[in-house]
């Protein structure tokens, strides 16, 4: 154990090495807040978090458990404030589990200027976002639509048939899929 | 550990000493470019009598307005801060610039500029026998941030703020609310100010790591440190880690608001939920910076006034310990109603349980320190008891709320408003007055008046519990925080909480009472009022202490250590 | 704005063709809802024309008469005076949280306090200074020390058991065939769909205090508007917000879910009797957060068929055109649907 106090010059110095320590640990934290938009965004595609779907490449191989459905919910919302019409073809659908499948999204410009938008999405209940994968979908890109018109928009997607083993889903019966559309002004930036 | 005795060395050169240390500087030069941290917290603990004036204020407007069915005087209050013309949506938002003005204040103005830089600068250098803090000017710039801090949310209830003048977004800020929701400059001025004093809690905690990781006296070991001192240092660590990521929420926010970017706007690929990850993230250890300091403070008045050392040093100080580390991992349990999947509720929900266990070791241990003691019941002691039952009953109700499926019901009831004015405002309160009256001697050289001390205590304690306690019956029966107004329903029990406060406020009216008289009248206080229980250095020390102390280092005697 | 006018005239029109019908025998009380207290009405109903036109269009004129608009009992579904403890549950996830509650928590928590009080009081009187001068010096007891962090966790994990089987049970998701209502959150009222009933978006606003006087009900609990549903039959609301979050409430069904723009949540329960229960918007969203109540209307399941034809919907069992029933084709790829004209 020290006894001798120490010189103020040995002080200072410590004091100063544990102040850019202290500094770094905040300046770190700092960071972290700022790093935890792109990590919580991975950390939501990676496990479903919240509902978030998964994404899979055009040729993925599924295999399809034959026997096994789910229905499908689909969902859609506009943000008031966006003059289009966006509405689902079928309201539910049931797919079979592992099997690729389409659903059609319908959206009108019912406004005189183009209008683009972009959507959110997510799936209820929030544990089947990790099994629920989009091959193709509109939401990957913005859409604009010319005034008056009408396009039909599609989203390829499967359940995948991990899901059958995950208990935590056991009683899912319908996977609901929601879409909410906004405004994208045309410096690409919301409004 | 407790036993500490600063060494002779010390006393022989005190003569000598005597001179410089008590020579002063000039009136601007000491209160306005202090570097001296008695200084420092002096102005710290009146500038927390202020706040907590104002923001106690806040909450009798809001008592006043909520003790009957129907709107009763938020719309002559709009008109007089909106102008004759304020509509009653108006008057609404003035009821949401009130609950936020009143979170932000007692939280950010109140709590922690009293429990840390208040006593924790006062008492952390002379508990460990150093001279002053580490950096004694980053001290100064800590304090003289708040000011321009409170200036711009004071300043932000009159300029526009969405629907009325004002930020109207509850403490939390949450997004979108308080971005696409809360038009004009009101909720960019009470962002900034908690940037600033943000700031000024940052610099003071890297301050007090310093301070407590370098400066202390010989013979000082870490686990010879008296508790408040592990608090303030757990605390400091708390404020290290926890406000950056707040600076950094709420940056984003700001940026959202002004420069178009998306970080919480679905619009734009973000996400609102993201907001409240990381306001919890840091909000929940906040909870925890304002109570550790309490529990330091009440650790120093029990041991003291029971004339025990603290039973349990170790587990006492590796308690706190514990409850900053595992305060980091609960806090989605604030979060429960967000639509989050099950399996996320309920890791929530036992995390948040496990905080009752280092919780529940504080209180046995207190218990154990006044067992077999030889206890007096000063003023203090009375605060610091007091603060021990209702921290339990603020604390059990926590158990309740842990409870993810339980908290589907009560979230965002005013059972959770009773839960946390327990433990915050009857438990952090509490150590504050419990504090205030064990040191007020130190610090100012004078005695308070003991009986008026008891009568504050006393009229305090019935008034806090009949304005909270009935807060759990509306709470589990349904009322809605952050309401204006309220069913016919629940008029009992919101009568009966604004005559609690009224109670409440009569109280007050003692303790400044007792203030004022205390510093023109009082006694003079000996170098220790508190007889052979008080152990800490700063009894070693006159009352008040020399304007520069431990010129020459106190050797802490090992030998009498248990 | 008189277009908007005339919108929500419309609207409202599609929303209840009945109303021609007259009488007071109206499930809904079309008047209050065309002419409500808030001056920007006009927004909620041109969000429900505007979000809903494609299914309004299909739906068939109404012929039938909306059952009464029922009573709320007193105490039922809503706080009563002075009350100190939960409200009657009428849920099964209600009944479980309220026996853990009343069983469990709440011996639990007054046992604590009043073990930590006895404790206190009797330490206070026998160790007083007058009583005991000499104070002992013991500061450790390992046994005890270990004692008071061991039984805790026994404590907890005993809690924890009930507590985590009420979490799975809260998050059993609704079979496929449950009545869904899609809830949307707005400043300051409530949405409410019924997608596979082809019945639109209506909204829900509060009533003012002489209006809810005169109906019986309780100010600031009722808006114009319910929200009906069975009673008896599995329900999935799923909900979402349009501008700031809100939160969708109602504390005698044990029911609470942020409404969140941009996203959906769901929250499934089952209502054991038919009854009003009124609940409360749960999350700051603005000036009007505490005037936007809820009130669920729970009809036996055949008066529920009977106003979902009132609304000029159609009841779940008749094939609604609106729900696709032929499961898709297997071998269905993108190539397949040339009607797809979006850029992917």
């Amino acid at each position: 154990m020290a006894t001798l106090p120490p010189s103020p010059f040995d002080r200072d110095r410590r004091n100063r090495r544990t102040l850019a320590a202290m500094a770094a640990v905040g300046l770190s934290m700092l960071g972290l807040g700022f790093a935890s938009v792109p990590l919580y965004r991975i950390f939501c595609e990676q496990t479903g978090f919240g509902g978030t779907t998964r994404r899979a490449a055009a040729d993925v191989q599924v295999q399809a458990a034959t026997g096994h459905t789910m229905s499908i919910r689909f969902d859609s919302n506009v943000q008031p404030g966006m003059p289009w019409q966006f509405y689902p073809e079928h309201r539910t659908d049931t797919v079979t589990i592992g099997r690729k499948d389409m659903a059609i999204f319908i959206a009108k410009n019912m406004s005189d200027k183009p209008v683009t938008g972009t959507a959110s999405f997510n799936v209820t209940p929030t544990q089947a976002g990790a099994y629920f994968t989009k091959i193709q979908c509109f939401c990957f890109t913005q859409q604009t639509l010319k005034p008056g018109e009408e396009v039909r928009m599609p989203v390829l997607y499967y359940i995948d048939p991990k899901i059958l083993q995950d208990s935590d889903n056991k009683d899912t019966q319908q996977i609901t899929l929601s879409y909410t559309f906004y405004p994208v002004e045309q410096d690409g930036k919301p409004s | 550990m407790t036993t500490i005795t600063a060494d002779h060395h010390h006393d022989h050169a005190h003569d000598h000493d005597h001179h410089d240390a008590d020579h002063k500087p000039a009136f601007f030069q000491r209160w306005f470019m202090s570097t001296n941290h008695k200084d420092i917290g002096t102005l710290y603990l009146i500038f927390a009598i202020i706040a907590g004036i104002i923001g106690g204020g806040i909450s009798g407007l809001m008592r006043a307005e909520l003790a009957h069915p129907g709107i009763q005087y938020l719309h002559t209050w709009a008109m007089m801060m909106d102008g004759p013309e304020a509509t009653l949506d108006q008057a609404y938002h003035l009821w949401n610039v009130l609950i936020t003005a009143h979170g932000l204040i007692m939280v950010f103005f109140m709590v922690m500029p009293a429990m840390i830089g208040g006593f924790g600068n006062w008492f952390v250098p002379i508990m460990i026998g150093a001279p002053d803090m580490a950096f004694p000017r980053m001290n100064n710039v800590s304090f003289w941030l708040l000011i321009p801090a409170f200036a711009l949310l004071l300043g932000s209830t009159f300029v526009p703020g969405g629907t009325g003048n004002g930020a109207g977004t509850g403490w939390t800020v949450y997004a979108p609310l308080s971005t696409s929701g809360s038009a004009g400059p009101a909720v960019d001025m009470a962002i900034l100010s908690l940037h600033i004093a943000g700031a000024s809690s940052i610099l003071g905690a890297i301050n007090f790591i310093t301070t407590i990781l370098n400066m202390r006296a010989p013979g000082m070991t870490l686990h010879k440190m008296p508790l408040f001192v592990w608090s303030v240092l757990v605390t400091a660590f708390l404020l290290l880690l926890a406000l950056p990521v707040l600076a950094a929420a709420i940056t984003m926010l700001l940026t959202d608001r002004n420069f178009g970017t998306t970080f919480y706007d679905a619009a734009g690929g973000g996400d609102p939920e993201l907001y409240q990850h990381l306001f919890w993230f840091f909000g929940h250890p906040e909870v925890y910076i304002m109570i550790l300091p309490g529990f330091g403070i009440v650790s120093q008045i029990i041991s003291t006034f029971s004339r025990k050392p603290v039973f349990g040093y170790l587990g006492m100080a590796y308690a706190m310990v514990a409850i900053g580390v595992v305060g980091f991992v609960v806090w989605a349990h604030h979060m429960f109603t967000t639509g989050m999947s099950v399996n996320v509720k309920m890791y929530f929900t036992a995390a948040t349980m496990v905080i009752a266990v280092p919780t529940g070791i504080k209180i046995f241990s207190w218990i154990a320190t006044i067992w077999g003691g030889s206890i007096s019941f000063k003023t203090p002691m009375v605060w610091a008891l007091g603060f021990i039952f209702l921290f339990t009953v603020g604390g059990v109700t926590g158990v309740v709320l842990a409870n993810g499926g339980v908290d589907d019901v009560l979230h965002d009831t005013y059972y959770v408003v009773a839960h946390f004015h327990y433990v915050l405002s009857l438990g952090a309160v509490f150590g504050l007055f419990a504090g205030f009256y064990y040191w007020f001697p130190k610090m100012s050289g004078k005695m308070y008046n003991e009986f008026l001390g008891q009568l504050h205590f006393w009229v305090f304690f019935i008034g806090v519990n009949l304005l909270f306690f009935p807060m759990h019956f509306l709470g589990l029966s349904g009322m809605p925080r952050r309401y204006p107004d309220y069913p016919a329903a629940f008029e009992k029990w919101n009568e009966l909480a604004s005559h609690g406060y009224e109670i409440m406020a009569a109280g007050m009216g003692i303790f400044f009472i007792n203030l004022i008289w205390s510093l023109a009248a009082g006694k003079k206080a000996e170098a220790n009022p508190w007889g052979e229980g008080a152990t800490t250095l700063e009894w070693t020390l006159s009352s008040p202490p020399p304007f520069h102390q431990f010129e020459t280092l106190p050797v802490i005697d090992d030998t009498a250590h248990h | 704005m008189n277009k908007v006018k005339s919108l929500v005239l419309a609207g409202l029109l599609a929303l209840a063709p009945s109303l021609a019908m007259g009488g007071h025998a109206l499930a809904q009380d079309n008047a209050v809802a065309a002419a409500p207290a808030t001056e920007n009405a006009a927004a909620p109903a041109e969000s429900a024309a505007n979000a809903t036109a494609p299914a309004a269009e299909a739906a068939p004129v109404a012929t039938v008469a909306a059952p009464p608009r029922m009573k709320p009992t007193e105490g039922i579904g809503m706080p009563k005076p002075g009350e100190y403890t939960l409200q009657e549950q009428f849920t099964s996830t209600g009944h479980t949280a309220r026996w853990l509650h009343d069983v469990m928590l709440i011996p639990l928590i007054f046992a604590i306090s009043i073990f930590v009080l006895i404790l206190m009081l009797y330490a206070m009187w026998k160790f007083r200074r007058s009583a005991n001068p000499i104070p002992s010096k013991t500061a450790h007891n390992t046994m005890i020390e270990v004692i008071w962090t061991v039984l805790p966790v026994v404590i907890l994990l005993v809690v924890a058991v009930p507590s985590i089987g009420l979490l799975a049970d809260q998050y059993k998701p609704a079979p496929k065939d449950a009545v869904v209502v899609k809830v949307t959150g707005y400043q300051w009222y409530w949405g409410y769909e019924y997608p596979d009933n082809g019945i639109p978006e209506f909204v829900s606003n509060m009533l003012p205090e002489d209006k809810a006087k005169a109906n019986g009900e309780p100010y600031l609990l009722a808006p114009d508007n319910r929200l009906v549903l069975p009673a008896g039959r599995p329900i999935k609301l799923i909900i979402t917000g349009a501008d700031v979050i809100h939160a969708f409430a109602v504390p005698s069904l044990w029911v609470k879910m942020d409404a969140v723009p941009g996203r959906l949540n769901e929250k499934s329960f089952t209502i054991d009797e038919p009854g009003v229960y009124y609940g409360q918007c749960s999350e700051l969203c603005g000036a009007r957060h505490g005037f936007m109540p809820i009130a669920i209307e729970a009809l036996p399941p055949a008066q529920f068929d009977q106003w979902v034809l009132s609304q000029g919907g159609k009841p779940a069992g008749t094939a609604p055109a609106a729900t696709a029933t032929a499961p898709q084709a297997a071998e269905k790829t993108a190539d397949a649907a040339p009607a797809a004209d979006a850029k992917i």
